[in-house]
């Protein structure tokens, strides 16, 4: 690893820990327990896993490779109509059982992450099932 | 569908990540293709069969069912 991509790294994390510090102190520990946990943690999941992603588009862009073909695409279209569908039936859910939520950002923020949670997931899916039958 | 893409790769002595540069896909498109598990496009299919200089019915097998 070079000092660039060290130091990027380093500040990164320090950027991450400064802003948790922050929201601890403004509004306490309380905001870590139960559903405020899963939303810390599947932000910081998805946050680690765009930003992998992303250096190794670079890498790929700066290498003189190909980003994005027909291939991507597809996938990343169908992914995303299979993640609208089942999102709709997430959001009933959401609302169905709203009373379990502590409050309506807890319920809007923790449904925003299940559904890119769910577009991973579906993309994921998809990959892997590609055939030639479609 | 059944491709002889990895066939013609090692005749020609062509590394996946070289076609897929060539051809200006992701080297994981050669990869689904050679497993025969994406239909390519009729521009892919016709790019590929210029790298290898065939006709694309030589490289792309269709299977009737």
């Amino acid at each position: 690893m070079n000092t660039k991509r060290k130091t990027l790294m380093i500040t990164s994390i320090l950027i991450t820990f400064v802003i948790l510090g922050f929201i601890v102190s403004e509004r306490g520990t309380k905001l870590f327990q139960g559903l405020n946990l899963f939303i810390f943690t599947a932000i910081i999941v998805i946050g680690a896993i765009v930003s992998i992603v992303t250096i190794k588009k670079n890498r790929e862009k700066k290498a003189g490779l190909t980003i994005e073909d027909e291939l991507s695409i597809k996938i990343k279209y169908k992914a995303g109509y299979f993640a609208y569908l089942y999102s709709m039936y997430m959001w009933l859910f959401i609302f169905l059982f709203k009373d379990k939520f502590p409050n309506i950002e807890s319920m809007l923020g923790g449904g925003v992450l299940l559904s890119a949670i769910i577009f991973g997931i579906t993309k994921f899916i998809i990959k892997k099932e590609i055939n030639d039958k479609e | 569908m059944k491709t002889r893409i990895k066939e013609l790769r090692a005749r020609d002595n062509i590394t996946q990540l070289d076609l897929a540069k060539k051809v200006g896909v992701r080297r994981e498109t050669i990869v689904f293709l050679e497993k025969g598990k994406y239909n390519p496009s009729l521009r892919l299919a016709y790019d590929i069969s210029v790298v290898f200089k065939s006709k694309i019915e030589e490289i792309f097998i269709f299977d009737s069912e």
